[in-house]
């Protein structure tokens, strides 16, 4: 590749992401080599490495190297074929059918066939598993298998959503008929990386698997240390004990690329945060008082204030590539008086309403947003308490027995426009932990699901953000920055991001002598 | 021998209870694994499958019961978070922890003892002033602001001493010494001072004795009348609190141990205890019960060694 074509074409790829580059052009011109141990900061712990039973974005990040599922998302996120060569959707939504690559082996020097796909697919199904996406096979009749590589997946009712669940490695991912068991400490699957060992707490070590079937990666081994303060990451970066780190500490970004000594990435989104009242209180039943909220925030500043800048305004929680995002929406700005008078006009007088905001100590940025918002909210004439949780007191109180008033959540790697408004927004979604409960709301996510032609679905997602957004069910905040820093020895960083905003992806990531 | 049988018999009964106690009390506490396995990712019937799958609707008594007979049958069972064999788990950790502990100990008694029999030795001079300094600023500086600017100075600025990380002693015992090396500089600072104190007023008392001004007056030279006769005399006090710190260490060196991404003993229980982990919870709590009265028995033991005139039983 001549070096203008290199830099158009990250240049291309940078834009579709969304990246910013934040060193002074530093692309270089070279070529891609083999070979090289890259040592990663990792900025979390690794649970369970089943990659059925996981539900954290950190462990799914490491396993996203192991693993390859039937289908995956392109940058566009639009569904594309990977372990399957191709795939057909018939007409009435009820079969799907997938033509499996052939060749394909496993880690553990078996080939894929249809057989393993049955096998991954039932078992993340069967309850008895506990798979954390066990739902995307909640309307699946059965799976035929009528040769190798073919696998025909019937469905009893029409789940325009089925295919692009699988897309993530959660659902769709294939691992060896019979390896589920050995798979939370041994994972094994057909990703361009094998599972070497795990010592646990510390560090994860993986190697290139040779015989990937979209070929071999370039770095010989991925060392994943566990290092979960941020600041010593960063110090083992800059002493260049580590290639890489994710997560950059939001306020030292900017230093870090202002010394240029290092490759910096951002991106936008790794999450989206919103603010949350409960509706199953009156208090939050009358929509002045939901818009009065709304507009006692100021979001850019807040955005500022508590995030070092290090996001994306947005207020729908759409992903921003995504189709079925409604363009037409954006912030209120911020009204104190009008505030104050929809608040008066709903009986509560200046100093008469008090509110206890619960955020969880799990993400320190919430804990200082919600101390601005109390301030406004103190302008505003509300008395706003804040409490402030461990993660498991939060998961229990909040997400689980509804205990709050207001709160503050993130979501990441929901992209997918069911999951998201479904799950979050219907009156029986499984994340509805606010208590939504909005007839159009049900009606449009639930016309959407049975819905098969793809622009009557955008348009009806597209609905359900205004109608959300002009009744303020929630505050959607911005898109969080994730973000990367590198040695300069480092290639092919423009392509670790996974299109879904959080996983890592080091098949064409290398190292330069 | 009868005395440490007895000995023995209650550290086993001590911790049945501390057993007990820590079941009933991590059943109380609100949220369950499946809950911290799942996070936002979770939905009731997905939970409901989950717990399920764990055995967390088995009655409190049944999964105590498991897990009671599995420590006395050798089969320690798996983390239910991280799906680890806790056993294997728990030696790993405790050896990380244990070369932390051992070398941080070793700092603190290599420097706290000669300081302190010097400051005795110069009571109220300048000498004792600057020993109480020492020890003073280490008493106030948290080993966290300690351990941050070690890596300040030895990894950032220096670059002679890795910034984090473990590695195994059993593999590469220099390696494993580097690593360890700042974390425990950061606690053996903090222990140092407590010790220096100790080992300060504890001499001061001997000193003062009948026997010392008769070894001086029977003209032996001040080296000996300090390190043979009153040293071995005041190092009881010493020992005990030594003995008591050591315990406390594997549970509470936490703080250190996140700051380095050195994960061990404090790092494993705390994350039992913040994702709910029961199993995991129960098994660290009752290793760490158990090195803390097993250190105090030795350091018991050891009396007898340095004391001959101490009787046990």
């Amino acid at each position: 590749m001549k070096r203008r074509e290199f830099l158009a074409s990250s240049a291309l790829a940078t834009g579709a992401f969304g990246f910013s580059l934040g060193t002074p052009t530093r692309l270089w011109a070279d070529e891609p080599v083999s070979g090289g141990t890259l040592v990663w900061g990792h900025s979390e712990t690794t649970q369970n490495l089943d990659m059925h039973q996981t539900g954290t974005a950190s462990t799914s990040r490491v396993l996203q190297n192991i693993h390859n599922s039937v289908v995956t998302i392109n940058r566009e996120m639009e569904v594309v074929p990977q372990l399957a060569e191709s795939f057909e959707v018939s007409e009435d939504g009820l079969s799907y059918t997938f033509r499996l690559r052939q060749g394909v082996l496993f880690h553990d020097g078996t080939t894929m066939t249809a057989e393993d796909v049955k096998y991954s697919f039932e078992r993340c199904a069967n309850p008895e598993t506990g798979a954390v996406n066990f739902e995307v096979f909640n309307d699946m009749a059965e799976i035929e298998t009528p040769d190798d590589q073919t696998v025909i997946v019937r469905m009893a009712r029409p789940n325009a959503p089925f295919l692009s669940r699988l897309a993530e490695n959660g659902a769709g991912v294939v691992m060896p008929a019979g390896s589920g068991d050995s798979q939370g400490t041994n994972p094994t699957g057909a990703g361009p990386f094998r599972f070497v060992r795990r010592e646990f707490g510390n560090e994860v070590e993986l190697e290139r698997f040779d015989d990937y079937w979209d070929g071999p990666a370039f770095l010989d081994r991925i060392i994943a240390r566990e290092i979960t303060e941020p600041t010593v990451r960063l110090t083992g970066l800059n002493t260049g004990e580590l290639h890489l780190i994710n997560d950059i500490p939001a306020e030292r970004i900017s230093q870090v690329e202002e010394d240029g000594n290092l490759q910096v990435r951002t991106w936008a989104p790794l999450n989206f945060d919103f603010v949350n009242f409960n509706h199953n209180l009156e208090l939050f039943q009358d929509r002045r008082v939901r818009l009065a909220f709304d507009l006692l925030i100021d979001k850019e500043m807040l955005l500022q204030g508590a995030l070092w800048g290090q996001g994306e305004g947005t207020a729908t929680p759409s992903f921003p590539r995504d189709a079925a995002r409604n363009p037409d929406i954006s912030h209120r700005a911020q009204d104190l008086p009008q505030a104050r008078a929809l608040l008066q006009e709903a009986g509560y007088a200046p100093g008469s309403l008090s509110v206890v905001f619960k955020v969880t100590t799990n993400y320190p940025y919430h804990v200082e947003s919600a101390q601005i918002i109390a301030e406004w909210a103190r302008e505003a004439g509300v008395n706003m308490t804040i409490e402030q949780l461990t993660w498991a007191d939060w998961l229990s109180q909040v997400w689980v027995d509804r205990d709050f008033e207001m709160t503050m959540m993130n979501f990441f790697t929901i992209w997918e426009s069911d999951r998201l408004y479904y799950s979050l927004f219907h009156s029986t979604g499984g994340f509805n932990y606010r208590g939504i409960n909005d007839s159009l709301v049900d009606d449009l996510t639930e016309q959407a699901r049975g819905e098969v032609d793809p622009d009557a679905r955008i348009a009806l997602y597209r609905e359900i953000q205004q109608h959300m957004f002009d009744e303020v069910l929630d505050i959607v905040l911005w898109y969080r920055n994730g973000s990367i820093g590198a040695q300069p020895s480092v290639g092919g960083l423009d392509t670790l991001v996974h299109p879904n905003g959080s996983n890592l992806d080091f098949h064409k990531v290398w190292l330069r002598a | 021998m009868a005395y440490i049988v007895n000995r023995l018999l209650s550290v086993a009964l001590t911790l049945f209870l501390i057993s007990i106690i820590t079941f009933s009390i991590t059943n109380i506490l609100p949220g369950d694994v499946a809950m911290m396995i799942m996070g936002t990712q979770s939905n009731p019937e997905a939970l409901a499958a989950l717990r399920q799958s764990l055995g967390l609707n088995d009655p409190v008594i049944v999964q105590y019961g498991r897990w009671i007979g599995g420590v006395l049958s050798g089969d320690w069972g798996v983390s239910l978070l991280f799906r680890e064999p806790i056993l294997p788990l728990i030696a790993q950790k405790m050896l990380a922890s244990g070369l932390i502990v051992v070398m941080s100990m070793t700092i603190a008694l290599c420097l706290a003892i000669p300081l302190g029999v010097w400051a005795a030795r110069h009571r109220d001079r300048w000498q004792d002033t600057t020993s109480s300094t020492v020890a003073l600023l280490g008493l106030s500086m948290p080993d966290f602001f300690i351990g941050i600017m070690l890596i300040l100075l030895f990894a950032a600025s220096l670059g002679w001493l890795p910034s984090s990380g473990f590695i195994d002693p059993t593999e590469d015992l220099i390696g494993a010494m580097r690593h360890a090396l700042m974390p425990s500089l950061a606690l053996g600072l903090g222990l140092m001072a407590h010790l220096t104190r100790m080992t300060r007023s504890s001499m001061m008392g001997i000193l003062s004795q009948e026997f010392i001004r008769v070894a001086r007056a029977k003209g032996l030279p001040e080296r000996t009348v300090v390190w043979r006769y009153a040293l071995p005399n005041a190092i009881g006090p010493v020992m005990t609190v030594a003995g008591l710190q050591i315990g406390y260490l594997f549970g509470s060196i936490i703080v250190i141990e996140s700051l380095f991404s050195y994960t061990g003993m404090g790092w494993l229980t705390y994350q039992a205890l913040l994702n709910r982990d029961i199993p995991l919870i129960q098994s660290t709590v009752f290793v760490i019960a158990a090195v803390v009265m097993l250190v105090n028995l030795i350091v018991d033991l050891l009396y007898r060694l340095i004391d001959p005139r101490i009787r046990l039983g």
